[in-house]
């Protein structure tokens, strides 16, 4: 145990923390992910992105739903996505125990983001090698988050991660206004995907997530903004409406 | 073997003069909520038996987010309970940069009673505010944080009393031909309070001396002082 009591991550002599620069680099292997914060709700978008055409596409599982009304995709490493999703989840339902509330999405994500940082100071661990997009609906509206392995987090309009991100930010930059209605967003994000996809876009090769500020109404009546997973049917309505 | 004696005897032997962490320090609280509104209503006189310990105690406190916290039960408990629900409270305030919602408050105090499952606060507390809605909310709790939101409750030493007619009168439950979904107004709220404590001070004894009652809504908290008996 005490092999490992001092942290791997240490500083360069030029300030930078090597381990994360190269988790970083990790991410920006990843797919593209994409996000768009609209008027009245939040589109996250990936490329699911296989080696092999034997992959079955449609079990792979790339927007995970934090509670009812946060989603979160990456760009990076699955793996790490995965206990990432586990310990939100988790903190949101603490959240929910201690409250009775959906969290909102700025204390999930300094919450998350305090995580990611303590894997760049403890002992014997590793930086995460994802970024995290988060988005959500709560008391201001709609959300849009940015965590890096570093731990640091940026509120977005719009932005990219992974792969093709410099190229789409670019792309976002020229598409986005602050006016713009979920519909549209969804439409941006699909072609904001198409700049860096090779070969053909389906319903297949991308996953689509969507939370909407007017709430959907539940079984028990009281209405509430959902994050939901788009169907392959629905995806390829929007897909028909590119072309 | 030898074994070693106890230097002191055990109080236990004996089995009736053990220790206890509690005392009832006496006194009611009832809370009534309407449209629009809620009001806590609890009297000021603190006992310990039959010795009258302070004839203004108050049990209801107003929290920062212009909820009230009506206690009753043991004082020493009820005032620690009301610090460390102001505490996370505040907390909150500064995580969320907002109040905290009554429900979630609510939830709060819940959770911070049954975190004390083994060693319980002897408080019998009741929440009041409004809901997100605007609504008035009252939460009764018992002493391990069950909750339960409803539109009266009661609870102290002269519970038994006033209950039963609130009942009565607010929730209109046995009574034939009214109208149970209607809620009250505040000054029929206010008049069954003070009906309630000046019929419970004349034949509960800890209960009487001042009662103190706030009326929560959206302008803000409103505190009336009324005297009652002081036998």
């Amino acid at each position: 145990m005490d092999r490992y009591s001092f942290s791997l991550t240490t500083f360069a002599p030029n300030g930078k923390l090597l381990q994360i620069e190269h988790a970083l680099a990790a991410v920006g292997n990843g797919s593209t992910s994409v996000g768009i914060k609209a008027a009245n709700g939040v589109v996250v978008a990936t490329e699911k992105k296989t080696g092999s055409s034997l992959i079955d596409v449609s079990s792979l599982e790339h927007m995970a739903m934090v509670c009812n009304s946060i989603g979160m995709v990456y760009s990076g490493m699955g793996p790490d996505f995965r206990v990432l999703v586990s310990s939100a989840r988790k903190m949101a339902q603490r959240y929910i125990q201690t409250y009775k509330e959906d969290p909102p999405v700025r204390i999930l994500v300094k919450e998350l983001a305090s995580i990611m940082q303590e894997f760049t100071q403890s002992g014997g661990v590793r930086p995460f090698g994802v970024s995290l997009l988060l988005a959500g609906v709560d008391d201001r509206g709609p959300n849009l988050y940015q965590v890096d392995p570093s731990g640091s987090y940026f509120p977005w309009k719009a932005t990219a991660i992974g792969k093709n991100m410099i190229n789409s930010k670019t792309f976002l930059e020229k598409r986005f206004n602050s006016d713009m209605e979920l519909e549209d967003a969804v439409h941006t994000a699909i072609l904001t995907l198409k700049e860096g996809i090779e070969g053909q876009m389906t319903e297949e090769s991308i996953d689509i997530g969507v939370i909407s500020t007017l709430p959907a109404a539940q079984s028990d009546g009281k209405a509430q903004p959902t994050f939901k997973r788009l169907s392959p049917a629905e995806i390829r309505d929007y897909l028909s409406n590119i072309a | 073997m030898r074994t070693a004696t106890a230097v002191a005897a055990p109080i236990e032997a004996h089995g009736h003069n053990h220790w206890s962490p509690y005392v009832d320090n006496g006194g009611t609280t009832l809370a009534i909520a309407g449209e629009d509104y809620v009001l806590v209503a609890s009297d000021t006189r603190q006992s310990d038996g039959y010795a009258i310990n302070s004839r203004y105690e108050p049990k209801a406190f107003v929290l920062s987010n212009n909820a009230v916290l009506g206690t009753s039960g043991c004082v020493a408990d009820a005032k620690r309970l009301c610090e460390v629900l102001e505490q996370r409270a505040q907390l909150y305030q500064h995580k969320h940069d907002r109040q905290i919602s009554t429900p979630a408050l609510a939830r709060l105090l819940s959770n911070t009673m049954y975190n004390r499952r083994m060693l319980p606060y002897y408080v019998f507390p009741v929440l009041a505010g409004l809901d997100s809605e605007g609504r008035g909310a009252a939460y009764a709790y018992d002493a391990i944080g069950s909750m339960e939101r409803v539109t009266n409750s009661c609870f102290g030493s002269a519970e038994t009393l006033i209950q039963p007619f609130l009942d009565n009168q607010v929730a209109r439950n046995n009574q034939r031909g009214a109208d149970p979904e209607r809620l009250l107004t505040r000054q029929e709220a206010l008049k069954i309070a003070i009906d309630a404590f000046t019929s419970a001070t004349e034949r509960d004894i800890y209960t009487g001396d001042y009662l103190e009652i706030f009326i929560i809504d959206a302008a803000g908290v409103h505190k009336e002082t009324r005297e009652l008996k002081h036998d």
